[in-house]
């Protein structure tokens, strides 16, 4: 139970000249934890959404074959389970002990085995909370852990995970890869796991496989590291958040953006920082305290509050990324979303060349890989280059190779005087480009 | 010709079909409010509660799409209330028959701008009928008045319906969600 099977694998998704994967061999044996790596846009979700029998035969193109346990993976779905990156779209019903009962009921298990299957899935993965818990009141990282119960109460043969704890914060990812630990001691099943940050991964895996033409540009433990701290001190400020109410935690915010200084936004899931981009990107009014530009950054609209700019002008000095990518692409070519901002076409070839977007520069943004669309996001924002940039988990989904091109990106327009704004919970990026931290609290 | 309904096409279909009640609801109190407004030249905006009967087909391209997409959208914007009442879901048929017939014309084998704009008309002269033929919302008017609606309404069809649904799937297909219809996958491959 649980073998798989690539034979001479291809994919190429409907619209795609390119074969997101293609003469892909690889045997995994059953019981084997395998870590899946290789660069952004190499295929590895295309080769783990095969693997679950994702990949609907009308939508792309395939070659060779793909097997689970000798039979074609499509035709062996009933007994894989996959987590995905994102607990809330993956999370179904209002209760907790309901969304892991789900998959059960659906398999048509004994009304009298559901409840004991689901009580110990939540042990299992040491949920914290009874089954009646309201899943929208839980954190990203209690969100993912009862998505791997709902996945291990299926007693699946073959387990794949997806970057389960890429949105997470660090201590909720650490929950998570301890719960994923705990519960494969008692099931019986190969594991397949996609993710970035190798060193964190390595304790659950046997072995790691790496896919792709650029070996080089995964992730590998101390790996060097660009270091691009500020050299100069940090000019005035441009933008002040004074009294600031982040609504949820009801945390009061006093802070400068300062010129020239890359302030990066730290703290658990939940601890409103994703709230504190849209306040300081204008983009939501505060419900209590303000946010003040400086005449420096707005001139006579300093005046007013930023979000009671008009668009273009607040476009124009405060750029945001936003944690979702695709909430904020409006064109149809990724071309056009980076002249979008009014960028040259000698920058935007520049930005497409530098964050490995060159090929894809006529694909739909809609149409990239979750990395991909990370970098177009960012991209944006830098290729319209305001005095503000507040950015929302930027680094989010990045080989070692597209997050050195990034940090570097991002370092340089720091140093021409720009303020940076991070919201992350990668600590590499604090530690590469962060000139000062802000930790939330929940 | 396949005319099997997948189940992917059922969805996709219905979702359609839920958006363009949320549309049609908009447009109902739109056209009410444009109620006194010089009557037959409202006509010109008509066209909107006629796209799903034509985008249905260019998107799942099976036979029934139209009719299925039209009809449920009618369905449920009388559910959400209209001032026509139940009769939206006589209109909703026979438009959803109109744009059937632009495509079944040709055997379901033709899927372009030529089609959709038939598609479109004949949608539009469904309903220009049923509007002054059968039900009887319209207040009085002329010979000249009525023949005048009844063009508007065809013309708005063919324009907001008819050209409108071929640009909006060709919109949609290259963001790749149409990806599992072959309407989908004729887009320029990058």
């Amino acid at each position: 139970m649980g073998s798989v099977e690539f034979r001479g694998f291809g994919w190429r998704h409907a619209g795609r000249k390119a074969w997101a994967v293609r003469g892909f061999d690889l045997r995994i044996e059953h019981g084997e934890r395998v870590l899946l790596q290789g660069a952004s846009g190499a295929g590895k979700s295309t080769l783990l959404a095969a693997l679950a029998g994702l990949l609907a035969e009308d939508s792309g193109e395939q070659e060779g074959e793909v097997l689970v346990d000798g039979r074609p993976a499509r035709e062996a779905r009933a007994g894989t389970a996959m987590v995905f990156q994102d607990p809330q779209t993956q999370l179904v019903m209002r209760r907790a002990g309901d969304d892991v009962a789900f998959g059960l009921e659906n398999r048509g298990v004994p009304r009298a085995e559901i409840w004991p299957a689901v009580d110990a899935a939540l042990a299992a993965v040491g949920f914290p909370y009874g089954r009646d818990r309201d899943t929208a009141a839980l954190s990203g990282g209690e969100q993912q852990r009862l998505a791997i119960a709902g996945a291990i109460a299926l007693r699946p043969g073959l387990l794949l995970l997806d970057e389960p704890t890429a949105n997470l914060d660090p201590e909720g990812a650490r929950l998570v890869r301890t719960a994923v630990a705990k519960a494969l001691l008692d099931l019986d099943a190969t594991m397949v796991l996609v993710e970035h940050r190798v060193e964190e991964a390595l304790a659950l895996v046997d072995r790691a496989v790496v896919i792709g033409e650029h070996p080089d540009a995964v992730w590998a433990p101390g790996a060097a590291l660009p270091a691009r701290k500020a050299a100069a001190a940090p000019g005035g400020p441009l933008l002040r958040a004074q009294g600031l109410v982040l609504p949820h935690t009801g945390a009061v915010v006093d802070e400068e953006v300062l010129a020239g200084q890359a302030l990066a936004v730290e703290g658990p899931n939940g601890a409103g920082k994703t709230t504190l981009a849209l306040l300081l990107g204008g983009l939501t009014r505060p419900a209590g305290g303000r946010v003040a530009a400086t005449a420096e950054l707005a001139g006579r609209d300093a005046a007013r509050p930023p979000h009671r700019w008009r668009a273009a002008r607040l476009a124009g000095r405060i750029g945001s990324v936003f944690q979702n990518p695709e909430h904020q692409f409006v064109t149809g070519t990724v071309r056009e979303e980076l002249a979008l901002g009014g960028a040259s076409p000698a920058a935007v070839d520049e930005l497409l060349a530098r964050l490995y977007l060159d090929k894809l520069a006529l694909a739909n943004p809609f149409t990239l890989s979750g990395g991909e669309q990370r970098r177009l996001s960012v991209a944006t924002a830098l290729a319209a280059a305001p005095r503000v940039l507040v950015l929302d988990e930027p680094t989010f989904g990045q080989d070692l190779r597209t997050w050195r091109e990034l940090v570097t990106l991002l370092a340089d327009l720091r140093d021409e005087g720009r303020a940076l704004v991070l919201v992350t919970h990668d600590p590499q990026l604090v530690d590469s480009i962060g000139d000062r931290r802000l930790e939330l609290t929940r | 010709m396949q005319t099997r309904w997948r189940t992917v096409d059922i969805v996709v279909a219905a979702v359609i079909a839920v958006a363009f009640a949320a549309v049609f609801y908009a447009w109902n109190n739109l056209w009410e409010a444009l109620n006194g407004f010089a009557l037959p030249w409202r006509a010109a905006i008509y066209g909107v509660w006629l796209i799903p009967a034509v985008l249905g087909p260019l998107v799942v391209r099976k036979p029934g799409a139209g009719l299925f997409v039209e009809l449920v959208a009618a369905v449920i914007s009388a559910v959400m209330g209209s001032a026509w009442g139940l009769s939206v879901l006589v209109s909703g048929l026979v438009q959803g028959m109109g744009g059937e017939f632009g495509f079944a014309a040709t055997g379901y084998r033709r899927f372009g701008l030529v089609n959709a704009v038939i598609g479109g008309a004949l949608a539009g002269t469904g309903a220009a009928l049923m509007d002054l033929g059968v039900l009887p919302y319209l207040p009085p008017m002329t010979t000249g008045q009525r023949w005048t609606y009844a063009i508007l309404v065809i013309v708005s069809s063919a324009v907001i319906a008819g050209a409108g649904s071929w640009a909006l799937q060709r919109a949609l297909s290259r963001t790749g969600v149409l990806d599992r219809f072959p309407s989908g996958r004729e887009r320029v491959a990058v």
